[in-house]
């Protein structure tokens, strides 16, 4: 069975365990129990891209398989947050219950905005996009809602159930990440590789075409809309718990601005480019942070424009560009050297 | 024998990953009309499109009266006295009659010195000076997209389909006026009416598959039925 | 007849609801309200056109989206209220601006083609002569002024020496060569010969270099300078650094990038983070106040003017309208949106150039196969456009204030107007900002005085974030009638 699987199943595979038997390899290597001081806090790090990757891989449901540019993901990031955080803290609801409906209002808002703005195509619906996600953000920050919103200070203290508290109970709220960010992948892959994913894809390549063979792709890139909506949404209402608030800013460009580069960093059109990028952006804005002090995000966007002009690709996009040739390049290096020796 | 103006040696040309001219090569005489034949895609407009600098071949050489042409952006290509004269009747719309010819002005006063010739060619032309270029019919468009090709001097005139879709007496009145044209410049002409084709050039290019297939005398083409039927269709 | 209801159906359903509008707009408020409601949409919808019209005609002649529109316009305001406020600021960073320049075009005298180094050494060097040249330099001491923060740093403490400063530019200069070189190394160019040319890049260093000892009584000039005087030159200096901006952005990032369209977008939207981190950086996080100039801020005996007539020899802050007295300065910018919209009618209708983009909108190919050069034109659009929308900014300083979310804001409420208006039409561009202006001042009036539905005891009223708000909605309704736009040809 195990002899069957392919190369990158294996480095899939051991990557997750890697990730499973992480806390445990950070406590040891640094002597501290698992549930405080560095494993604690570098738990907290991955816990951070879990989320963040699912996000960006929702984004490349719709920009790398569907071929649609959304500038308004932030609007269904950070809906997710605020639903589950108004449910939790206002309305006194069950963490079940307010997911379902974090999963109902994510559906109802992407068909109306798809419906909207699927009128129009290409960067139109870019600019429609990001104008329905300002519209949130305005909302968010408005003062008359401030008694659910919190305004312009955002939703503080969200009651997360004590068996998963960020706090108290980080490593079960690390499991937790890892696991949901697993299932989404496995779901995300299940719907690329499905009939549906491949009419997506078919619409990415050449609408006119698709429409030719007898699909209705408005209905298929609602899908996708949905589909990413949905998952947008779940990480947003994880983020909420995860940062216990949710403020204004996750509704806002900069959040679409992150999906993008996580998106474009890891890999246009693959699953787990986006995931990877998720890690490599939460990793380099670290750094940065520790590095340059409070000038990191002008930067991170200097960085970013850098990798659009020159690493179109991303990560995964380059890997499959060049990676092959350069696995034989390094490959008859190695002969050389052994040859000689 | 007159001179070589256009020289077209194996170009090759790509428009995104497709392959379109493999290897196409031409000479047009100074003075003469040249007719480009082939059937539907078989890279006629993409040959003109390439000389023109508008897809710019891979490999191989184009050269103007000598001159190294290839590579070069249209604008500059254009300047050197290449006059294009695009398929579908690409006018502007917007703008009126005047406006259209007066954009193609490369030399302030050219539409002034020229305007006379130009309106003895099209008087229709004179007649709707000031309106839109789409208001106006299907064969004055094709005249203005002629006569905006004629306001600066050009050495060479690249025309792509000049009949398509016309109204025989109106492909009449165009083709009185190539010939006219061609007394003072030399034509490039791609033209899938035969008949018209026949008419008009001096010699002719036959293009298959993005491939030159045969070229030689129009006076000679026209007994060749079997060539005309094989490569143009119904001749 | 049906023909040609169907054709204009956009325009019959956007007359029928303004006349709707009017009728209810006349019944619920007396004269003297709908008046200045109506003159502060105008002055919001002449603001917002400034940024449109750019935006429409950069989208209509070349495709790009330019999501940093907005951010341009924040630019433009925060160089135009630096140079009205804080002069300083400028005198000590605009020489190393224009020293990198002229290096960078000095470099295009070398005879690069013999060097075989490769080009990215070069780049780095660049980078590492221009991080030495700027070691230590700091920029707070000189953006701090009297307004933002307590007492004001004097000059003489907050700017560098001058042979520090001197030092400085040629090490900037030198940055520019290297870059220069390295932009040309290993490209198809040809070493320009010696001509007058020259002196441009000689020029421009010997300007920078000029400015290094003056910099104090230019100062001193600057400030002393009637507020008039100076505000003309914001608006001026704003409005050119925003063209000469955006001139930059289009040849550097979004020229490599035509084949590429999706990527251009997205640099556009990396520049929004950009620009914003970069004018915080600079100017801090906080907003400032921009204070009016002479001729909007008289107060006192005679004030509000009457009319306008007096206003010019009076020169009050405000002018009465039917009894109320609404601020001079936004009829100012009301008559700046005007003149701005003739001008750009006149130069697309009467020009050559105005020619060119109108065709090349249609169909630049076949402009460039005309002889001309469609990628200079592209560049001259990009750089007006991005004038026009700076020069807005300037002109917003004073009424809107100034803060780093400035940007996002026009961008919106542009966007929206350019939906609304249709893409690429010039009309539909200035009707679009009028509409979006125009509900915006309803919208605020209304949220302000709330709304009473007939089952409701009291009014209920919003805070003006919802006014805001309420644009995209009238964007939904305008994709969901005429998704083209009102003005837009359908595709």
């Amino acid at each position: 069975m195990l002899a069957r699987l392919k190369a990158p199943q294996w480095a899939g595979l051991s990557l997750i365990g890697g990730l499973v038997i992480f806390p445990y390899v950070i406590a040891m290597l640094t002597g501290q129990p698992v549930d405080s001081g560095v494993p604690k806090f570098w738990q907290g790090m991955l816990i951070q891209v879990f989320i963040l990757a699912v996000f960006a891989m929702s984004y490349d449901i719709l920009m790398g398989y569907t071929g649609i540019l959304s500038f308004g993901h932030a609007l269904f990031f950070g809906t997710g947050a605020y639903t589950i955080g108004i449910l939790l803290k206002h309305a006194g609801w069950d963490l079940g219950s307010a997911f379902v409906a974090v999963i109902v209002i994510a559906i109802v808002q992407s068909l109306i905005v798809g419906l909207l703005s699927l009128r129009v195509s290409g960067v139109y619906f870019a600019m429609v996009t990001l104008a329905f996600a300002q519209m949130f953000f305005l909302l968010a920050e408005a003062t008359d809602f401030r008694q659910w919103t919190g305004a312009e200070d955002g939703l503080q203290s969200i009651p997360v159930p004590a068996w998963i508290s960020p706090t108290t109970e980080r490593l079960r709220f690390y499991y937790l990440a890892l696991g949901f960010a697993i299932a989404m992948y496995l779901v995300a892959r299940q719907i690329v590789n499905s009939p549906t994913g491949r009419v997506m894809m078919a619409i990415r390549d050449n609408e006119v075409r698709a429409k030719v063979l007898g699909y209705n792709t408005l209905i298929f890139k609602l899908i996708a809309i949905t589909v990413s909506g949905i998952m947008a949404a779940l990480a947003g209402a994880l983020n909420a718990l995860w940062n216990l608030n949710a403020n204004p800013a996750v509704l806002s460009v900069a959040t679409t601005i992150n999906a993008l580069l996580m998106t474009i960093i890891g890999g246009v059109g693959s699953l787990i480019g986006p995931m990877l990028g998720a890690g490599v952006i939460q990793l380099l804005g670290y750094w940065l942070n520790v590095l340059f002090g409070p000038s990191w995000p002008l930067l991170f966007g200097i960085v970013y424009i850098l990798i659009v002009l020159f690493l179109p690709y991303g990560i995964v996009g380059t890997w499959r560009l060049r990676g092959t040739s350069w696995l034989e390049q390094w490959r008859r290096r190695w002969q050389e050297l052994t040859v000689r020796s | 024998m007159s001179d070589v103006l256009l020289e077209v040696e194996h170009i090759h040309t790509f428009i995104g990953q497709f392959h379109i001219l493999e290897g196409v090569s031409l000479k047009v005489r100074a003075g003469s009309i040249t007719a480009l034949l082939g059937r539907n895609g078989a890279g006629k407009t993409t040959t003109l499109r390439s000389i023109m600098g508008l897809n710019p071949p891979r490999s191989g050489q184009i050269r103007l009266a000598g001159e190294p042409i290839h590579g070069k952006p249209a604008y500059a290509i254009a300047q050197l006295g290449v006059g294009y004269v695009p398929e579908h009747r690409a006018i502007f719309r917007d703008l009126t009659v005047e406006e259209n010819l007066r954009l193609a002005e490369r030399r302030r006063g050219d539409l002034r010195r020229r305007s006379d010739f130009i309106m003895t060619l099209f008087p229709d032309l004179k007649r709707f000076y000031r309106h839109p270029g789409g208001k106006l019919s299907g064969g004055q468009q094709q005249m203005l997209a002629i006569a905006r090709a004629l306001v600066a001097d050009n050495r060479l005139l690249l025309i792509d389909e000049p009949s398509e879709g016309l109204a025989p007496i109106i492909v009449e009145q165009i083709m009185a006026a190539l010939r006219q044209m061609a007394t003072e410049t030399t034509i490039l002409l791609v033209e899938q009416n035969f008949a018209m084709a026949a008419q008009l050039a001096d010699e002719y290019y036959i293009l298959d598959d993005g491939r030159n297939v045969q070229h030689g005398r129009m006076a000679d083409l026209i007994h060749d039925h079997a060539t005309i039927n094989r490569y143009l269709g119904a001749g | 007849m049906i023909e040609w209801i169907k054709y204009r159906r956009g325009l019959i359903i956007g007359i029928g609801a303004i006349i709707l509008f009017a009728y209810w707009a006349t019944t619920t408020y007396e004269p003297r309200v709908l008046a200045s409601i109506l003159l502060s949409g105008l002055t919001l919808g002449a603001l917002y056109f400034l940024v449109t019209s750019g935006l429409s005609l950069i989208f209509g002649l070349m495709d790009v989206l330019n999501f940093a529109h907005g951010t341009l316009f924040m630019i433009g305001a925060y160089v135009g209220f630096t140079l009205y406020a804080n002069p300083r600021l400028l005198l000590n960073t605009v020489p190393f601006v224009i020293a990198v320049v002229a290096g960078w075009l000095l470099a295009g005298w070398l005879p690069v083609k013999r060097i075989r180094t490769p080009g990215w050494l070069f780049w780095i060097g660049a980078v590492i002569v221009a991080m030495m040249a700027v070691w230590g330099f700091e920029l707070a001491p000189l953006a701090t002024t009297a307004l933002s923060s307590g007492g004001r740093i004097p000059t003489e403490q907050a700017q560098a020496p001058t042979a520090i400063f001197v030092i400085r530019t040629l090490g900037l200069a030198v940055a520019g060569l290297i870059a220069g070189i390295a932009f040309l190394v290993g490209k198809e160019h040809a070493q320009q010969p010696l001509s007058a040319k020259l002196l441009v890049p000689l020029g421009m260093l010997t300007l920078a270099l000029i400015i290094a000892p003056i910099r104090l009584s230019a100062e001193g000039w600057l400030l002393s300078l009637n507020s008039n005087t100076r505000f003309l030159l914001a608006l001026l200096v704003g409005a050119s650094s925003g063209a000469a901006l955006g001139g930059l952005m289009e040849w550097s990032l979004i020229r490599p990038l035509y084949s590429r369209p999706i990527y251009q977008v997205l640099v556009t939207l990396g520049l929004v983070f950009v620009g914003t981190e970069l004018v915080k950086a600079i100017w801090g996080p906080g907003g400032y106040f921009m204070e009016l100039p002479e001729w909007f801020s008289r107060r006192g005996p005679g004030c509000p003017s009457p009319n306008l007539i007096a206003w010019l020899q009076d020169n009050c802050a405000s002018i009465d309208v039917l009894g109320r007295p609404f601020p001079s300065y936004r009829v100012f910018i009301i008559a700046l949106g005007l003149v701005m919209f003739i001008g750009t009618a006149i130069l697309l209708q009467r020009t050559r150039l105005g020619m060119i983009i109108r065709a090349g909108v249609q169909d630049s190919e076949m402009v460039q196969a005309l002889g001309i050069n469609v990628r200079r034109v592209f560049t001259l659009v990009f750089a007006l456009g991005a004038g026009l929308a700076a020069l807005g900014g300037v002109a917003a300083a004073p009424f809107l204030g100034i803060s780093p979310g400035l940007g996002q804001e026009f961008q919106l409420q542009a966007f929206i107007a350019v939906v609304i208006g249709g893409m690429g039409s010039f009309t539909g561009a200035a009707l679009g900002a009028l509409l979006v202006g125009l509900s915006r001042a309803f919208g605020d009036q209304i949220v302000l005085t709330g709304i009473q539905l007939p089952w409701m005891s009291e009014a209920m009223s919003f805070s003006p974030s919802i006014a805001r708000a309420s644009t995209v909605l009238i964007m939904a309704l305008v994709l969901l009638l005429r998704p083209a736009g009102l003005f837009g040809k359908k595709e």
